[in-house]
């Protein structure tokens, strides 16, 4: 080594002693010195409430099995004041840390359906490994955090999803409501089903945490108080999930097989179809003693998880585009159908209440009938032949029933009261009105002279023809009677009509809540008691007749429902419904119950242009009976069966 | 006379038959006594972080244990290979490190963002902390080369080479890291034989480059505040939440230290520590827990520590039997000084704040790694100076 070079080290030497004696010194006066003051000086520092929702409670099928319960998960969140290009650096590296897509995190970032308010959500369920990847690097992910949140799991995802409802943030509105018992923006809510219905008890009470933050909002030092909050209350339900399974399955299979359907009604035929065109259904079974709904399904459907943790763009627009004949309704509760002649039922009571058609009249049915100077033909245009009203039930007479309704609208232009006897037993029955289901559903329509004149008057411009569409025709208590022309029902309606027939008359509110317990405690807080909403008198010569021609039309080679049925060693009694849409493929129905002697269950399937009551309708009734009789399911046949 | 003959006597046969004979004992053992400190301090401080994290409580000191363990092999290997080898072989040693610099920085580039590191199963690997060391091996190797003629084209290349890194370097944010590799550099150039003119040539190109970033605004404005924080600190106290985010970093670590008085709070005792008011603290700030619970007796005892490494590496320097050995000391001198000064500085307000790790203390695996290899390369230098 030169003497320059040992020169210049022994410098290094110097300058190094020197910067280790300025850090001594500069320990010495902030540790023993004037400074040691600092350390007595406590920041004043600024707090905040941090509020994390509690779980909800469960929603549990009436075995016990947990459909939707809150569990824990990572996920990693985004903050929302970023710059696009850091936003654009920082998502760049979450995919490569997470393995997920880009696009997918940036579409969840940029969900319409995430709060603006809070940081998004743009990956739930983060393993381990990666959370500690992030948390190890915060300086390369500015506005990242990884946070414990509680997210829906649902067990039977894709079933019963209209049933139990979504949950989603707060709306703008519902959060005026709910303001005053603690909710805030941001808040996760149910919206829909029984997640809305049971709201006030499924949501647990939040946790707020109070804290010290510094100023960039960080946290500082542990909790200045905690409120610790509590688990919602759990929900058991009267739905049998392997029921509710079963139903899905036919409804779903049932559609997928009509799709091969000829469509051979006139109206079809018309507007060019060449198969049926079904565009969704619904399915109920009701317990006709009580009428706790076993099983309630609607189809198209999707599954719930689609909205857990903000839906994306992309599965919205699933939900809410044309052509997806929204998921989202409960068409058991919220579809409002033409019931056709599963409406008879109506005009059954009637006509034995007001003496109108008795039950032994026999009526001569040659296809057709002209009645006030118009003819009205089966629907089928078959000639039934000497029917009385069990037969007329059996074979599906409609002629029979054109003329109850004539005789109905004969006697309403002398006594508007009598007269109008199908539209009070359709009221009694429970048409025409919301059943009560605590879901909330849709009241139909049960057209009447006053609700004509009303729509008359509503709907149409000038006064002559204001004056002109209010007239009750006869032909608008004829096609009342046989449940076409402006008759709305709801598959609920229409079940729950058949079990308040089934069980002698009693019309009961329908309900799918049971017991709300105490997580913790296991305390039952509620119990749901059945409420009856009404009684019908149906004589007992009367309930034979109506009752024999229901099950005839299952078991009786004749019957309407005869094929479909075939071989099903299970009782049932029940009335297909064919009802003609203008422009569109007829709404195929069935509306029965089971077994014939001591009925159990009222069961109820719909299916939009679907054809033939007996076609599409009937084997999913069949499925489902099968099913909770513990029956292997019966295929659903590919090629038209039965008629009308 | 007796005692002359067996020194020689010892040191001959020694010389013949092991290396390990003239291991400098004490600069092996003063890395691995400050890391074992740094595990008890990494407990201490991170009890905040892994509580809000939900993190398990020994999750920082097990990793850091798993580095440490890593970072002694390391060395081990780094004493095993002559450094006579690495001197002539320092080109390739330069090379190999660049494409990973440059890989991350791509890595990063094509994911939009500037990511610094590799992720190798559950870790991460700076190659920014290796590249210091790569660094100084490459212009000491560079150096020895054209010992005594280091001319104006010959600094250029130094400098070139050096300025290579840094440039990578800086693409990815780390100004710290770059500031280190800088001064590195340059005290392996002065130690080789810069000639005064070009000292002030390079300090003023040094001054202009760093005049020019900060007009253009290459530097962001969290590095401004931290620079101005340091400078700004003895205005009058700024309530908490009128604060830059580093004014109140600064204060709540000055603070934190202050407290710990003569013989500090006790381990594990410290308030400021416990609670998190410190940000970073189980890295960066990692001073300041030593400062609170063990107080000036620890804080003094710690820098003591380094003292006596800077002194182990300033000596071999100076008994090295070659060039190269002589410029790698110095240059793993000037890191471990410049780390220690600015980061343990930087905690008590004398210098401004940047994410340079406390050598051997602070959490973090590449630069504990690091830290050994660069003690390695020194020791290997001692060991074989007779041979």
């Amino acid at each position: 080594m030169s003497d320059n070079s040992r020169v210049r080290v022994s410098i290094v030497g110097v300058v190094i002693v020197a910067l280790f004696a300025s850090l001594f010194a500069r320990l010495w006066f902030l540790q023993m010195g004037p400074e040691q003051k600092l350390g007595r000086v406590v920041s004043t520092l600024s707090t905040r409430v941090i509020q994390t929702a509690s779980p909800r409670g469960e929603i549990l099928d009436r075995n016990g099995k947990v459909l939707a319960q809150d569990v824990a998960a990572w996920g990693v969140t985004v903050a929302r004041d970023l710059g696009p290009k850091t936003r654009a650096r920082v998502l760049g590296q979450l995919s490569e840390v997470l393995g997920i897509d880009e696009k997918n995190l940036r579409a969840n970032y940029e969900s319409d359906r995430q709060s603006p308010l809070m940081p998004a959500i743009v990956a739930l369920r983060v393993p381990l490994a990666q959370q500690l990847a992030i948390r190890e690097h915060r300086e390369d992910y500015p506005g990242v955090n990884v946070v414990a949140l509680t997210i829906r799991s649902y067990a039977y995802d894709g079933l019963a999803s209209q049933v139990l409802g979504y949950v989603g943030e707060i709306g703008a509105d519902q959060l005026k409501q709910l303001k005053s018992k603690g909710y805030q923006a941001g808040d996760v809510v149910g919206r829909d089903g029984v997640e809305a219905a049971y709201e006030s008890v499924l949501r647990g009470k939040p946790r707020r945490v109070t804290v010290q933050v510094d100023p960039t909002g960080k946290q500082i030092g542990p909790p200045v108080r905690v409120d610790p909050g509590t688990v919602g209350d759990n929900v058991k339900l009267t739905i049998d999930i392997n029921v509710q399974k079963a139903a899905e399955r036919a409804l779903a299979q049932g559609i997928l097989a009509a799709h091969t359907f000829q469509d051979q009604s006139k109206e079809a035929v018309a507007v060019g179809y060449k198969t049926l065109q079904p565009t969704g259904g619904a399915v109920v079974v009701l317990d006709v003693h009580d009428g706790s709904v076993l099983a309630m399904a609607s189809n198209p459907t999707y599954p719930l998880s689609w909205w857990v943790g903000g839906i994306s763009n992309d599965h919205f627009a699933l939900l809410s585009n044309a052509g997806a004949q929204n998921p989202l309704l409960n068409r058991a509760t919220e579809g409002q159908y033409a019931p056709g002649s599963t409406f008879k039922l109506v005009p059954s009571i009637a006509l034995n209440q007001y003496n109108v058609l008795g039950a032994s009249t026999y009526v001569n049915d040659n296809g057709s009938v002209r009645l006030e100077g118009t003819t009205f033909t089966n629907d089928n245009g078959i000639r039934n032949g000497s029917v009385n009203l069990q037969r007329a039930l059996t074979v599906s007479s409609d002629v029979y029933f054109y003329n109850a309704g004539n005789d109905f609208w004969k006697i309403w232009k002398l006594d508007p009261q009598r007269g109008l006897g199908i539209q009070q037993v359709a009221g009694q029955l429970g048409f025409g009105q919301p059943t009560g289901i605590e879901l909330g559903d849709a009241a139909g329509r049960v057209p009447d002279p006053t609700w004509k004149a009303a729509y008359a008057h509503a709907n149409y411009k000038t006064a002559k023809a204001k004056q002109e569409n209010a007239i009750w025709y006869p032909a608008d208590n004829i096609f009342a009677a046989i449940g076409q022309g402006d008759d709305f029902v709801t598959p609920l309606q229409l079940a729950n009509a058949y079990a308040c027939f089934a069980n002698g008359g009693t019309l009961w509110t329908p309900y799918v809540g049971q017991v709300v317990t105490d997580p913790m405690t296991k305390q039952v807080v509620e119990q749901h008691a059945p409420k009856a909403r009404g009684k019908i008198d149906i004589p007992p010569y009367t309930y034979s007749q109506i009752a024999g021609g229901f099950a005839g039309a299952v078991s009786d080679k004749a019957g309407t429902a005869y094929p479909p049925f075939q071989g099903l060693f299970v009782p049932v009694a029940g009335k297909t419904g064919t009802a003609q849409i203008k422009g569109k493929g007829p709404t195929s129905l069935f509306a029965s119950y089971f077994p014939v002697g001591n009925p159990q269950y009222a069961v109820v399937a719909v299916v939009e242009q679907g054809g033939h009551g007996a076609q599409t309708a009937a084997p999913i009734v069949r499925q489902v009976i099968e099913s909770i009789n513990h029956l292997p399911p019966t295929p659903i046949p590919t090629k038209s069966t039965g008629k009308d | 006379m007796a005692t002359i003959t067996a020194s020689a006597g010892r040191r001959r046969t020694a010389s013949d038959t092991s290396l390990f004979a003239h291991l400098d004992l004490a600069l092996l053992t003063l890395p691995i006594a400050i890391s074992a400190l740094g595990l008890l301090m990494i407990f201490d401080a991170s009890r905040h972080e892994t509580a809000l994290g939900g993190l398990a409580r020994l999750y920082y000191v097990e990793r850091q244990g798993v580095a440490v363990v890593l970072g002694l092999i390391a060395m081990g290997v780094t004493m095993a290979i002559d450094y006579r080898r690495i001197r002539e072989a320092w080109p390739l040693v330069y090379l190999a490190v660049v494409p990973l610099l440059v890989g991350v920085v791509v890595l990063g580039r094509n994911h939009n963002g500037a990511q610094a590191w590799f992720q190798i199963g559950p870790f991460q690997f700076q190659p920014s902390e290796i590249a210091k060391v790569v660094v100084v091996v490459a212009i000491a190797g560079y150096c020895h080369q054209h010992r005594g003629d280091l001319d104006a084209w010959r600094v250029g290349v130094a400098v070139g080479l050096t300025g290579v890194v840094m440039a990578i370097v800086y693409a990815q944010h780390d100004l710290g890291t770059m500031l280190v590799i800088m001064v590195c550099a340059a005290a392996v150039l002065v130690i080789a034989g810069l000639k005064p003119v070009h000292i002030v040539v390079l300090l003023l190109l040094a001054a202009s480059l760093v005049g020019a970033a900060v007009v253009t605004g290459k530097v962001h404005s969290y590095q401004l505040d931290r620079l101005t924080s340091f400078a700004n600190q003895s205005t009058p106290r700024v309530p908490a939440q009128d604060q830059t985010p580093t004014q109140f970093n600064l204060g709540a670590s000055k603070a934190a230290i202050a407290s710990g008085g003569f013989e500090g709070a006790g381990f594990g005792r410290g308030l400021q520590t416990k609670n998190g008011f410190v940000p970073e603290q189980h890295t960066d700030f990692i001073f300041t827990a030593v400062g609170e619970d063990l107080g000036f007796v620890g804080g003094a005892t710690l820098l003591l520590l380094y003292a006596l490494l800077a002194w182990r590496l300033w000596r071999i320097a100076l008994l090295s039997s070659d060039f190269f050995g002589t410029l790698v000391a110095i240059g793993v001198l000037a890191m471990f000084a410049i780390e220690v000064f600015e980061n343990v500085g930087m905690t008590m307000g004398i210098m401004p704040i940047t994410g340079i790790p406390l050598p051997f203390m602070s959490y973090g695996g590449s630069a504990v790694i690091t830290s050994f290899i660069a003690v390695g390369l020194v020791l290997n230098v001692h060991m074989r100076r007779f041979s």
